[in-house]
């Protein structure tokens, strides 16, 4: 490998290990959090197959953001299509729903069971709310033990409905510091001149900075603002891109383009 | 009210037999996520079968060929034709169009029934996104004007769902736990007024399959069911009247 190629490949290499480290230490402590309260009701619905899926903007896809189980590991980052499956329709209906006695079918979720080699065979679906906003899908799969499983019945729907609302909390806040590390990504990735050392320095101290705090305000002020309504989100919009314009006047450098 | 009676309480119910009428002459729009049309228990009772498009600000509707794709409809579907067994489906698919959310698909698959006139609409969607808050009031009204019977399933939500708390324009539905698929309950005054059965509901699924549902999506074609065989017996009943015979018959079946 010539020289110019190998000093390619360590610019790149610094590059990923600057995203991965701001990834974790922004999100991992939300998606721990949200694991732990997976583990905590689905062992309260007494299953060991838990994941959590949210919605990827407004197409209605749905992706797995984390999961407990035998499979957990494969689910995580999978996709299901807008309307697919029952957290397609859970997704876009806001009904909770309980399914079983798959008979050993092979169609029962199809497409997720042949990607990871697990059989589905009961599964009860909730909806995650924050706000007027359905932001993904709860689900349990099967129970502990061996099949024929029992059926999740109207009181378990009803208690995972209330996991769901302190989970579907915690996934917006997810969706806000994933924002932030987006855009902090884009300011550092430029960067190739950084100190990784003063880079995990500030990265340690990111969380607790009022910078931090204050960029997380902004992205949930964002949300709210966009969700008042096709005129209050283009009035935003408008007004964030005349103060990059302004900005980009002044000499300093955007990575939106507007 | 020329074709209704009313009862020694004082209460309107059908003088037609509703309890043996088949839903015979009667299409049921199901709002859904499709249906299976070769399913055997619905083989042959599809007489429309559409989907959702998105073109750009805009929804259009063409036939549709890719079937069910969460098994929903086709279980709604399967619970219709279990109370009536000849009515016919219009299957309006409106999962999986994408593009401008699915509030707006929603609402353009219900104003796409009413157009198309069909008397009785069941309905499992709903949205709690204000913003829909006047549409889908105003559809639903127009729903009512034009004589379709709208039957919703409900939400068990903190915050209200729409469209299922308009309770003056639809019939709202949420699950019991009772087993005979005839034995519905009726809360007036409540914004939910009617439940059925939703608990354990075996029906149609997808590849030909049946399974075992719970959800109050599935105890509103229930009463879709229903309201299909007083339509059969009284095909310009209007939304006023399938709400007070559903009362009167709700009544004799949970006597004070």
């Amino acid at each position: 490998m010539s020289d110019e190629n190998m000093n390619d490949l360590n610019s790149t290499l610094r590059r990923l290990i600057q995203t991965i480290d701001i990834a974790n230490v922004l999100t991992e402590p939300v998606t721990t959090s949200i694991r732990r309260l997976l583990e905590t009701s689905a062992a309260a619905l007494g299953t060991d197959e838990a994941s959590v899926l949210v919605r990827e903007g407004d197409s209605g896809d749905l992706r797995f953001l984390t999961a407990i189980g035998s499979v957990a590991d494969q689910l995580v980052g999978m996709s299901v299509p807008s309307g697919k499956g029952i957290a397609g329709f859970v997704l876009m209906s806001g009904q909770p729903m309980a399914v079983s006695d798959a008979e050993g079918d092979a169609t029962f979720y199809a497409e997720v069971d042949q990607a990871t080699g697990f059989t589905t065979q009961s599964i009860l679906a909730v909806p995650l709310r924050f706000h007027d906003e359905i932001v993904g899908v709860l689900e349990y799969v099967n129970r502990t033990g061996s099949p024929p499983y029992a059926p999740f019945t109207p009181d378990e729907i009803d208690r995972a409905t209330v996991y769901a609302d302190a989970i579907a909390a915690l996934v917006n806040s997810y969706e806000a510091a994933k924002l932030v590390r987006d855009l902090s990504t884009k300011t550092l990735g430029a960067s190739d001149e950084s100190d990784l050392a003063a880079m995990r320095q500030w990265l340690a101290s990111l969380r607790r900075s009022s910078e931090h705090t204050e960029r997380m305000e902004l992205a949930v002020l964002l949300r709210e603002l966009a969700d008042r309504g096709d005129a209050e989100r283009h009035l935003c919009k408008q007004l964030l891109e005349s103060m990059l314009r302004y900005s980009d006047e002044k000499g300093e450098v955007s990575y939106l383009s507007y | 009210m020329e074709s209704f009676d009313a009862t020694m309480s004082g209460y309107f119910k059908p003088r037609h037999n509703w309890r043996e009428a088949t839903g015979r002459g009667v299409t049921v729009a199901i709002i859904d996520s499709g249906i299976e049309t070769d399913h055997p228990d619905i083989a042959g009772k599809t007489v429309e079968s559409v989907e959702a498009r998105v073109e750009g600000n805009r929804v259009v509707f063409d036939p549709s060929t890719s079937g069910d794709s969460a098994g929903h409809g086709t279980a709604c579907a399967g619970i219709i034709g279990q109370i009536a067994p000849d009515a016919r489906f219009a299957s309006i698919k409106v999962l999986g169009a994408g593009g401008l959310g699915d509030g707006q698909v929603f609402l353009a698959g219900l104003e796409y029934a009413i157009k198309q006139r069909y008397k009785v609409i069941n309905l499992s969607l709903g949205t709690t996104k204000p913003q829909f808050f006047a549409p889908l009031h105003d559809m639903l009204d127009r729903a009512y004007q034009a004589g379709c019977i709208v039957v919703a399933a409900a939400n068990n939500l903190p915050q209200p769902s729409f469209p299922s708390v308009f309770s003056s324009s639809l019939i709202s539905v949420i699950k019991s736990e009772e087993t005979d698929p005839l034995k519905f309950g009726f809360h007036y005054g409540e914004v939910i007024e009617l439940t059925a059965p939703g608990v354990n509901v075996r029906t149609a699924w997808l590849d030909k399959g049946h399974r075992n549902l719970t959800g109050n999506s599935f105890a509103c074609p229930h009463i879709t069911g229903i309201v299909a065989r007083f339509v059969e017996g009284y095909p310009n009943l209007t939304p006023f009247q399938v709400k007070s015979a559903l009362y009167a018959i709700a009544r004799e079946n949970t006597p004070e």
